[in-house]
C-alpha cells in the first residue's frame, strides 16, 4: 500500500496547502515543503524495507513476483482494469529525482508567488503526484490516467502564474500533450482489445500485454500512438514546438518541474512501454527515431545558440539533450540504455538548476533578455559560480553527470549505428557553444554599475548545492545508479522476445 | 390493464398526476416557490417510483410502451436531471418572473414526453412522446423570459422542429405503407420478409432518420442549434441539450435495434458519414465562438456525433451489447455534465440584465470570485474534454472501446481529431475563469445560497464518481441489457 | 405498390380530372379574355360594392385565443366519440379511462378560467398583477 500512499500523500498535501492559504500566505509553502519531505521519507522507507537484494535481481517484468514492490487492486473489472502499481530500480531512481526536484521547485518559488500561493503549491504538489503515478502505474489505463492528470495542474501553473504570453503557451502545451495522449489512449485500447481476442479476457495490465503476439500492421500503428505521445512529451524534433513557449512562460517552479521531471515521463514511457510492448515494430522504426534524435540534438543546439531569451535558450538545450535520450533508447543495447537513464537524471538536475538561475535573474532584473544582462558576476558571484557549474554540467564536462551519460549513449550507439553516433557527437561541440554563450552573455563582460542585484541567498545556495552534489555523484561514481537501473534494463531488454534487429542483438550482449 | 401494469407504468403516472396537480395549484394558489417545490417533489417521486416499477420489468404495457429496466433507468435519470434543473433555475426564474409558475409545469410535461419516448416501442407512442417533448419545449424556450432573443429562438425551434416532426411522420407513413404495422418488432419482422434495398423503404428510413436527426442536431440538420441554444433561457437549454437529445437518441436506437434496421447498410453508413461530419463541423465551428452557450451548442453537435458512432458498431450483431452499453453510459455521463455546465450558466446569468448572453468575459476570474461554481464549470468542461477521473473520460473511453471492437477506424480517427480540436475551446473557457482579478470586468453577482451550493457540490461529486468508480453503473447497465 | 395503384385508380383519375378542369378554365379565360387597363380594373371586386377603409383591422387577440381553445376542446371531443362507438366493448375499463380523460380536460378548463384566459378585455389574474409584469403584456396587444 506504500505506493498509492506516496501519491495520496502528495495529493492530500496539495489540498492541505490550498486550505492553508486561509491562515496565511506563508503557510502553504511550509506545508508543501513538509509534504515533499514526507514523501521523500516514505520513498526512503519503501526502498529500505524492500527485501534485501530484490533490486539487484535481473527481473522478468512479465512476472509479478519479480517486481520488488507490487500491488494490484481491482478497479473496473468490467474491462480488466486494476489499480496496479509496481516499483523497481528504475522507478525508484526516477521517483527520487521527482521528489528531489519537487523540493527544488518549492525552494525556487519561495518568494516568487504573490497571487494565491496556496493554490500554486497545491498545483505543484498535484503535478508531482501525477508524475509519481506515471512512474508507478503498471496498468496501462491507470498509466494513461496519471499521464493526463499531471497535465492539468501544470496547465494551471502556466496559465495562472506564468509570464506575459501565458495563455498561448499554456494552451499549446495542453493541446499538444492532450491530443497525442488521445492517440495513446487509442493505441492502449487497441492493444488491450487484441490481447483479449487472443483469449483470457480483457486486461490492461502491463504484465499481461508484454510480449503479446500482434499483427505487424496493428503493432505498427499502436506503436506509433505510443511513440507520438511520448515524443511530444520528450520532446523530439519536430514535435518540440510547445516546449520553448511553455518553459519560457511558466513560473520558475513550473519550468523546473517541466524540464526536470515531465520530460522524463516521455523517456520513461518509451523505455518502459513503447519499445518493450512492440519490439519488432520499434526495431523497424528505430532508424527513423534515431534520425529524429540526431536532428533534435543538432537543431536544438542550433536554435539554442540563436536565442536572446535565456529561458528559451535553456529550453532549446533541453531539446538537444533529450535527443541523446531518444538515441540511447532506440540503440537498445545495455550501454546506450544505461546512458539514456543517466542522461535523464543528469539533464533533470542540470536543466532544473539552469531554469532556477534564469528564474532568479528574471525575478531580480525583470527581463529574460540576455542582451540587457552582462557582467553580472561582479554583482552576484555566488550566482555566477553556480551558473558556471551547471553550464559545464550541461555541456558535458567530464566528472559531471552529463558526460557519463553522453559517453555511454555514444559508445552504445557506435556499436550499432556508427554514422548516427558520429552525427550525434557533433552535439557535444554545439553544446559547448550555446552553453558558454549563455554564461558569457549573462555573467561575463563589463558590469553595468547602475544595476543593483541581490546574490543568491542561503535557501537558493542550498538548493543549488544539493543539485551540485547529485551531479558530481552521478559524474564521479555513477555505479550505484547504474546498479539500480541495470537489472530493470536487462529485464526489459530480454523481455522483448526477439531483439529488435540482428546487428543490435550482437551489440546488445557485449556491454 | 392490471395492477402489475400500473406498477410498471408508475413513473409515467406519477409525472402525469404531478402535472395535473401543478396545474390546479397554479390555478388556485400561485407562487414560484410552491410550484418549484411541487415540481421537484413530483420529479423525485417519479424517479423513486422507477425503483418500484423495475420489479415488473420487462413488461409490455399496452402495445405502445415497454417498461424494461433500460427504459426505467433513463426515466429515473431524466426525472433527476429535470429536478436538478428545477432547483438550479429557481433564482433565475423568480428574479425576472412574470408569473413564471408554468415553467415548472412545462418542464414536468416535457420530462414526461422524454420518459414516454424512451419506453416507446411503437410508432404511435414514439410520436406521442416526441410531440409532448417538443411542444413543451417550444413554450419553455419562450416562456420564462419575454424578450426578443428567446422569442426568436422559440419561433425558430417551432418552425424547424415542426418540419422535422412532419418529415418523421411521413417516413413512418411510408414504412406503414410498406409493412402494414407500426410496432417496432413487427416492423422488423415485416421488413425481413420484404426485399431489402427497396427505394421506398430506404426513403422512409432516411426520412425518419432525418427528422430525428434534426431533433438531436446532427450536421446537415444542425443549423437551428446555436441560435436556439443561444436564445433559450440557460436552464431550458441545459434540459434541451441533455434530456431531450438523450431521449430522441434512445428511441432511435431502440427503433433500429427492435426493427433491425442495421441490415440496411446504406442507411447505417449514412449515419457513419453524418457522425463524422457532426464531429468535425461541430468542433470546428465551436472554435469560432466567444459566447459560451453557442460554444456549448456546437460542442453538443460534436458530442452527438461521437455518440452516433455506436450505430456503425451495431452493424455486427456480436458487438451490439457493448455498443448499447457504451451509449447508455455515455448518455448518463453526458446528461450529468451538460446539466452541470448549463446549471452554472444559469447561476451566472441569473441576475444579469441581458441574461441569454453569456460571453467569455462573464466567467472571467470566476475562480477567484466563486470557487465552488468555478469548480463546477471546471469539472463539467474537463468532462467534456474527456480528462481522466471525470465522467466524460470513461464515456469516451467506452466509445473508443466500442469502436475498436467494431473496427471503425475512420470514425475513430474523426473522434480523435474532433476531440483534439475540442480541447482548445474548452480550455479557453478555463483560461478565462482563471484570469487574475484585475483583468475582469465588473458584473452582476451570480446566484448563491445553500441550495445552490449543495447542488453544485452534488453535481461535482456525481461527475467525479462516474469517472472514478464507474464499475457499479457499468455492471448495472450490463445486467439489464 | 401495384395493389395500391389498382385500388386507388379512380381517385387518381379524379385528381387528374380536377386538375384538367381547372387548367382548362384558367387557360381559356387567359386566351379568350379581354385585357383592359382602366381605372377600376385593379380594384377588389366585392359584388359591385365599393370597398371602404383599410382591410387591416385590429382584431382583439382574444378572438385568436378563443379560436384556439375551440380547436383544442373540439378535437378532444373526437376522442370521446371514439370511446362512445366502442362503449360496450370497452366496459368499465374504458369508462374509467374516459373519466380520467374528462377530468384532465376539466382541470385544464379550471386552469384557463382562473388564469383569466377566458376573460375578455382587462385580465384579472389570480396572482396579484405586478406593475413591471404588466408592461410586456401591454406591448403585445
Amino acid at each position: 500500500m506504500s505506493m498509492p500512499a506516496l501519491i495520496l500523500v502528495l495529493l492530500a498535501g496539495g489540498a492541505l496547502a490550498w486550505l492553508a492559504q486561509r491562515a496565511s500566505d506563508e503557510l502553504p509553502r511550509w506545508v508543501a515543503l513538509a509534504t515533499v519531505i514526507g514523501a521523500l521519507a516514505l520513498l526512503y522507507y519503501m526502498a529500505v524495507e524492500l527485501p534485501a537484494g530484490s533490486l539487484a535481481l535481473a527481473s522478468d517484468p512479465r512476472q509479478a513476483p519479480s517486481w520488488p514492490l507490487y500491488l494490484k487492486l481491482d478497479w473496473i473489472p468490467r474491462f480488466g482494469i486494476a489499480l496496479e502499481f509496481g516499483m523497481d530500480g528504475l522507478s525508484l531512481l526516477l521517483l527520487a529525482l521527482t521528489l528531489l526536484l519537487g523540493l527544488i521547485a518549492i525552494a525556487s518559488s519561495w518568494t516568487e508567488i504573490d497571487f494565491k500561493p496556496g493554490l500554486f503549491q497545491a498545483n505543484l504538489l498535484w503535478t508531482l503526484a501525477g508524475v509519481c503515478g506515471v512512474f508507478l502505474a503498471l496498468d496501462l489505463f491507470l498509466f494513461f490516467l496519471f499521464w493526463e492528470l499531471m497535465l492539468l495542474p501544470m496547465y494551471l501553473l502556466i496559465a495562472v502564474w506564468g509570464h506575459e504570453n501565458r495563455a498561448y503557451a499554456a494552451m499549446k502545451f495542453f493541446i499538444f500533450t492532450q491530443a497525442s495522449g488521445l492517440l495513446m489512449l487509442l493505441a492502449i485500447v487497441l492493444l488491450a482489445w487484441r490481447g483479449a481476442s487472443a483469449g483470457n479476457g480483457v486486461s490492461f495490465s502491463y504484465l499481461d500485454l508484454l510480449g503479446l503476439e500482434l499483427d505487424p500492421r496493428l503493432a505498427w500503428f499502436a506503436m506509433l500512438g505510443f511513440f507520438l505521445a511520448f515524443t511530444v512529451k520528450l520532446p523530439a524534433f519536430p514535435l518540440h514546438t510547445w516546449l520553448p513557449d511553455a518553459h519560457t512562460q511558466a513560473p520558475t517552479a513550473g519550468s523546473v518541474l517541466l524540464a526536470g521531471i515531465l520530460l522524463k515521463t516521455g523517456a520513461y514511457g518509451l523505455l518502459r512501454f513503447c519499445i518493450p510492448l512492440f519490439p519488432e515494430a520499434s526495431a523497424t522504426f528505430a532508424p527513423v527515431a534515431m534520425s529524429l534524435g540526431v536532428a533534435g540534438i543538432l537543431y536544438g543546439a542550433l536554435l539554442a545558440f540563436a536565442q536572446t531569451d535565456c529561458k528559451r535558450l535553456v529550453a532549446y538545450s533541453s531539446v538537444s539533450h533529450m535527443g541523446f535520450v531518444l538515441l540511447g533508447l532506440y540503440a537498445w543495447n545495455h550501454l546506450a540504455l544505461q546512458g539514456a537513464v543517466v542522461q535523464m537524471l543528469a539533464h533533470g538536475l542540470s536543466t532544473a538548476a539552469l531554469f532556477m538561475v534564469a528564474g532568479a535573474l528574471q525575478q531580480r532584473l525583470h527581463t529574460r533578455d540576455m542582451r540587457a544582462m552582462g557582467g553580472l558576476w561582479h554583482q552576484a558571484p555566488r550566482m555566477g559560480a553556480a551558473t558556471m557549474f551547471f553550464v559545464l554540467a550541461s555541456l558535458g564536462l567530464p566528472g559531471l553527470g552529463g558526460f557519463v551519460a553522453e559517453f555511454l549513449v555514444l559508445a552504445g550507439l557506435f556499436a550499432v549505428q556508427p554514422w548516427f553516433a558520429a552525427a550525434a557527437a557533433l552535439g557535444l561541440i554545439t553544446a559547448v557553444i550555446y552553453a558558454l554563450w549563455l554564461l558569457q552573455q549573462t555573467f561575463q563582460g563589463a558590469p553595468d554599475e547602475r544595476r543593483q542585484m541581490a546574490d543568491f541567498g542561503v535557501r537558493e545556495m542550498l538548493a543549488m548545492g544539493l543539485m551540485m552534489i547529485a551531479l558530481l555523484w552521478l559524474g564521479l561514481y555513477p555505479q550505484p545508479a547504474l546498479d539500480l537501473a541495470q537489472p530493470v534494463l536487462d529485464g526489459l531488454h530480454d523481455s522483448a522476445l526477439q531483439p529488435p534487429a540482428a546487428p543490435l542483438a550482437a551489440a546488445g550482449s557485449a556491454p | 390493464m392490471n395492477a402489475a401494469d400500473f406498477q410498471a407504468l408508475l413513473p409515467l403516472l406519477v409525472l402525469s398526476g404531478g402535472a395535473v396537480l401543478l396545474m390546479l395549484q397554479i390555478a388556485f394558489v400561485r407562487g414560484v416557490n410552491r410550484s418549484a417545490a411541487l415540481a421537484t417533489l413530483t420529479l423525485v417521486l417519479a424517479a423513486l417510483s422507477c425503483a418500484s416499477a423495475v420489479e415488473q420489468a420487462p413488461r409490455q404495457v399496452t402495445p405502445l410502451l415497454v417498461m424494461d429496466a433500460f427504459a426505467l433507468l433513463f426515466c429515473a435519470v431524466f426525472c433527476l436531471a429535470a429536478a436538478v434543473t428545477v432547483l438550479l433555475s429557481g433564482d433565475y426564474i423568480s428574479y425576472h418572473g412574470d408569473e413564471p409558475e408554468e415553467y415548472f409545469l412545462l418542464l414536468v410535461l416535457s420530462t414526461l414526453g422524454a420518459c414516454v419516448l424512451v419506453s416507446a416501442n411503437h410508432v404511435a407512442s414514439l410520436v406521442l412522446g416526441l410531440e409532448l417533448l417538443s411542444v413543451s419545449l417550444y413554450a419553455l424556450i419562450a416562456y420564462p423570459n419575454k424578450s426578443i432573443l428567446p422569442l426568436e429562438a422559440a419561433i425558430k425551434y417551432l418552425v424547424l422542429s415542426g418540419t422535422a416532426s412532419a418529415t418523421t411522420l411521413f417516413g413512418f407513413a411510408l414504412l406503414y405503407a410498406a409493412t402494414g404495422t407500426l410496432a417496432f418488432d413487427a416492423l422488423g419482422e415485416q421488413l425481413t420478409a420484404t426485399a431489402t434495398g427497396r427505394p421506398m423503404l430506404l426513403l422512409a428510413g432516411a426520412m425518419v432518420f432525418a427528422g430525428l436527426g434534426f431533433k438531436f442536431s446532427l450536421v446537415p440538420f444542425h443549423l437551428w442549434t446555436p441560435d436556439v441554444y443561444h436564445g433559450a433561457p440557460a436552464p431550458v437549454t441545459g434540459f434541451l441539450a441533455s434530456v431531450s437529445k438523450a431521449a430522441v437518441f434512445l428511441v432511435l436506437l431502440r427503433l433500429f435495434l427492435d426493427a433491425d434496421l442495421f441490415r440496411y447498410r446504406i442507411l447505417v453508413e449514412l449515419t457513419g458519414l453524418i457522425a463524422i461530419l457532426s464531429m468535425l463541423a461541430g468542433n470546428l465551428l465551436a472554435l469560432l465562438q466567444t459566447n459560451i452557450k453557442r460554444m456549448l451548442a456546437y460542442s453538443s453537435i460534436a458530442h452527438m456525433g461521437y455518440l452516433l458512432l455506436v450505430f456503425m458498431v451495431c452493424i455486427e450483431r456480436d458487438n451490439r451489447g457493448l455498443a448499447v452499453e457504451a451509449a447508455a453510459y455515455y448518455l448518463i455521463a453526458y446528461i450529468a455534465t451538460i446539466i452541470a455546465a448549463f446549471g452554472l450558466l444559469t447561476l451566472v446569468s441569473a441576475r444579469q440584465v441581458e441574461r441569454e448572453d453569456v460571453q467569455l468575459q462573464h466567467v472571467s476570474g470566476l475562480f477567484w470570485r466563486q470557487p465552488l461554481l468555478a469548480c463546477l464549470l471546471l469539472v463539467a468542461l474537463l468532462s467534456l474534454v474527456g480528462v481522466p477521473l471525470t465522467a466524460g473520460f470513461i464515456a469516451k473511453f467506452y466509445l473508443v472501446v466500442a469502436a475498436v471492437d467494431g473496427s471503425n477506424w475512420v470514425l475513430l480517427g474523426a473522434l480523435i481529431v474532433g476531440s483534439a480540436i475540442g480541447i482548445y475551446y474548452y480550455m479557453r473557457v478555463i483560461y478565462y475563469m482563471s484570469r487574475k482579478p484585475e483583468q475582469q470586468v465588473s458584473q452582476a453577482a451570480p446566484a448563491d445560497g445553500l441550495a445552490v451550493r449543495v447542488l453544485s457540490g452534488a453535481l461535482i461529486v456525481i461527475i467525479l464518481l462516474l469517472g472514478t468508480v464507474p464499475q457499479p453503473l457499468m455492471a448495472y447497465i450490463r445486467s439489464i441489457l | 405498390m401495384t395493389d395500391a395503384v389498382t385500388s386507388l385508380w379512380p381517385f387518381l383519375v379524379y385528381v387528374v380530372a380536377v386538375l384538367l378542369l381547372v387548367a382548362t378554365m384558367l387557360g381559356l379565360s387567359f386566351v379568350l379574355g379581354q385585357r383592359r387597363a382602366n381605372r377600376a380594373t385593379n380594384m377588389p371586386f366585392e359584388s359591385g360594392v365599393l370597398s371602404v377603409g383599410s382591410p387591416q383591422i385590429h382584431i382583439a387577440v382574444e378572438f385568436y385565443l378563443v379560436a384556439i381553445f375551440f380547436v383544442i376542446f373540439d378535437l378532444e371531443t373526437v376522442f370521446i366519440f371514439a370511446w362512445a362507438v366502442a362503449f360496450f366493448e370497452l366496459g368499465w375499463e374504458g369508462f374509467i379511462a374516459v373519466l380520467v380523460f374528462i377530468a384532465i380536460l376539466a382541470v385544464a378548463l379550471v386552469y384557463e378560467l382562473s388564469t383569466g384566459a377566458l376573460d375578455w378585455g382587462v385580465k384579472t389574474r389570480a396572482g396579484a398583477p405586478r406593475p413591471e409584469s404588466r408592461q410586456p403584456q401591454e406591448e403585445q396587444h
